[in-house]
């Protein structure tokens, strides 16, 4: 058990930010009816985002420095936290424009749309921040070993979870507990009646995808010091999202969120036996899933499936 | 906006012309591709991705199935026919049997896995798989080589009974590719014209209804998904011919993506011979743009875009819109009721 419990925490903290990201996926699944496989780039462009208000890729050099450069690296990355996601939620109300000619068709061409999207995004990180394998500088406080029983674990891996865990709590208390939530529900339930009841249904889309493209940000944020930070994250990244919400059920919140702590633990804990084959667990976790229950655990029918 | 369907059928020889001009050019094309800057091996990569593309499209275009993770199969045949050469004998013919049959088993079982899924849930499906054996490429080392993949394939001579040709010449290779891709277009021209080829488009119209027609929709999914991870594993075969090596990257999702990018370019929705303007205008991109730009890939990416938010038909879907006009400008009034819109 102390030689699983590591990996077994590890799980847990993958699986808490994936469920991070698969919440701003499965809103735009559920509201726009659009397979979003931009949605990784956006989770790439944040923690980019991030790298250049902390300090590093664009405007880093003197010439383009910025004063918040002379700040305390607990101040930047505070501002990283805040800047990241709004920078992220820009981009990804911008995909929204270029996504309204495909509303009202095949869902095909919104998936295609965003792989594009995707491909254009991944290049220009290349063209403004390089090639190369990059890090995201933290404070102190949440940098370094800590000490919790008989073993040591990374703190900054307690902060990725706790900080996702509260952001997750903060989603779900914006859905269920304020009148904006309700039209977001609603919209994803019946977008016909939402329009019937006077809603701008266009501005609500520009909303949600927005809200989900920030979501994906902040996670890139608290993401990338584990993963690391290279181009094509957003590929890496945008692959465990799409199969968390096909296994929790599409559009399902709580669906969602089990499915992400399923994926991180089966990869967590594969990851203590055969480390090489960790991703494949989620594939096979996929297969299984699917093989018994179309739907995904909390699936309904939805619109997708023709 | 227009679909395969909604394009009216026409004898096979109605374009001669076209279709003369095109051979024409492809035969002679190790002749004037280096004239105009471009190199001899793009033929040849061009009628494999060609193979490639039009097999993938009775799956994409005629059944209206959303395979996202097609690379794979190419990948299995690259695989299959360098594990043949380098393992039980060197041969042409052999090695690419091993390559079509490898792909195609595993098209046959992933097939039984996921034909009774419909619309986004099988384009998943068809990803998971795809990372699959993308994955387990990369991870066997011991059969595969791990990333660095399978090097030093042999070009074995081709035989035909009373002589062999030596296949070490790109030129050589180009025409074998060539001959190859006339027989797939043959062969995928006689099923899309066939009454599977009609079942499948009915499938895609609304399966729903074609299961109400009374057929199986489940074993016509199988099949045409069998059949396209046949061709895959064709090119693939001959790809790692050609390259003389097999490695995973194409079997990523990216290059995935980028097949499915290729035939909606070229019109694969609407169109049998979409995918040959798709491929085409890709890989002519690649260079072309390449050679001006490092980030070829972002404009490449940007005029797509564009392309599925203006005209999503594609290249082909455009030159039926234009010769529609065309005729129904010349006073054919029976044509333009018929123009899509």
């Amino acid at each position: 058990m102390t030689y699983l419990l590591p990996h077994i925490l590890n799980g847990l903290t993958l699986g808490l930010l994936f469920a991070l990201i698969a919440l701003g996926f499965t809103l735009i699944v559920g509201v726009m009816e659009v397979i979003n496989l931009a949605h990784g780039s956006l989770f790439a462009l944040g923690a980019y985002f991030a790298l250049t208000v902390i300090g590093g890729g664009w405007f880093s050099g003197t010439e383009f420095g910025v004063w918040w450069h002379g700040l305390p690296i607990e101040h930047r990355y505070v501002l990283a936290l805040i800047l990241g996601p709004v920078l992220a939620a820009g981009a990804g109300m911008l995909l929204e424009l270029c996504l309204r000619p495909t509303h009202g068709k095949a869902p095909l061409y919104g998936l295609l749309l965003t792989f594009g999207a995707a491909l254009v995004i991944e290049e220009i990180i290349r063209l403004g921040w390089g090639t190369g394998e990059q890090n995201l500088e933290v404070p102190e406080v949440i940098n370094g070993p800590v000490l919790i029983g008989g073993f040591i674990y990374s703190k900054y891996k307690f902060f990725a979870a706790g900080f996702s865990a509260a952001s997750i709590l903060c989603v779900w208390l914006f859905l269920e507990r304020t009148p904006y939530g309700a039209i977001i529900k609603a919209g994803a339930h019946d977008s016909e009646m939402v329009r019937a009841l006077g809603y701008d249904l266009s501005r609500l889309r520009l909303l949600v995808f927005g809200f989900g493209a920030s979501l994906s940000g902040l996670a890139g944020i608290v993401m990338v010091p584990i993963w690391g930070l290279r181009p094509h994250v957003g590929i890496d990244v945008v692959i465990p999202a799409f199969l968390i919400i096909v296994i929790g059920g599409i559009g399902s919140f709580w669906g969602a969120v089990v499915a992400a702590l399923m994926v991180g633990l089966a990869v967590g804990i594969t990851g203590a036996y055969a480390g090489a084959w960790a991703t494949m667990s989620m594939y096979i976790l996929l297969i299984l899933v699917i093989g018994l229950r179309s739907r995904g655990l909390f699936g309904r029918k939805s619109a997708l499936e023709n | 906006m227009i679909s395969l369907s909604d394009v009216p059928s026409r004898s096979a020889f109605a374009s001669v012309g076209p279709m003369a001009l095109a051979g024409l050019l492809l035969l002679t094309a190790p002749w004037w591709l280096p004239a105009i800057g471009l190199y001899q091996y793009l033929g040849t990569e061009i009628a494999i991705w060609l193979i490639f593309a039009l097999g993938f499209n009775l799956l994409f275009g005629y059944a209206g199935l959303h395979s996202f993770g097609h690379g794979a199969y190419l990948g299995i045949g690259a695989y299959a026919f360098g594990l043949w050469q380098q393992n039980v004998a060197v041969g042409l013919w052999s090695g690419l049997a091993a390559a079509v049959l490898a792909a195609g088993i595993a098209g046959a079982i992933v097939g039984a896995l996921i034909s009774h899924r419909r619309g986004i849930y099988y384009a998943l499906m068809t990803i998971a798989f795809g990372q699959v054996f993308w994955f387990s490429a990369m991870k066997l080392h011991s059969i595969t080589g791990g990333e660095d993949g399978l090097l030093g394939i042999p070009r074995p001579p081709l035989e035909l009974g009373f002589a062999a040709i030596d296949m070490r010449s790109n030129v050589a290779l180009f025409y074998l590719a060539v001959g190859l891709l006339v027989v797939a277009l043959v062969v995928l021209r006689r099923l899309a014209n066939s009454p599977f080829g009609r079942v499948l488009q009915a499938i895609r119209q609304n399966e729903t209804r074609a299961r109400f027609a009374g057929y199986e929709v489940w074993r016509f999914k199988w099949a045409v998904f069998v059949i396209s991870a046949m061709f895959a594993g064709l090119a693939g075969g001959l790809f790692s011919m050609a390259q003389q090596s097999a490695y995973p990257d194409v079997m990523s999702l990216h290059q995935s993506g980028l097949i499915v990018m290729m035939v909606l370019v070229g019109g694969g929705l609407v169109s049998f011979w979409g995918p040959v303007f798709g491929v085409i205008f890709y890989f002519v991109a690649r260079d072309v743009l390449g050679g001006l730009t490092e980030t070829w890939l972002l404009w490449y990416g940007l005029m797509f875009m564009a392309m599925v938010m203006l005209r999503p038909e594609g290249v082909a879907g455009m030159l039926h819109l234009a010769t529609h006009r065309l005729a129904s400008l010349r006073g054919g009034t029976h044509l333009a009721a018929e123009k899509a819109s």
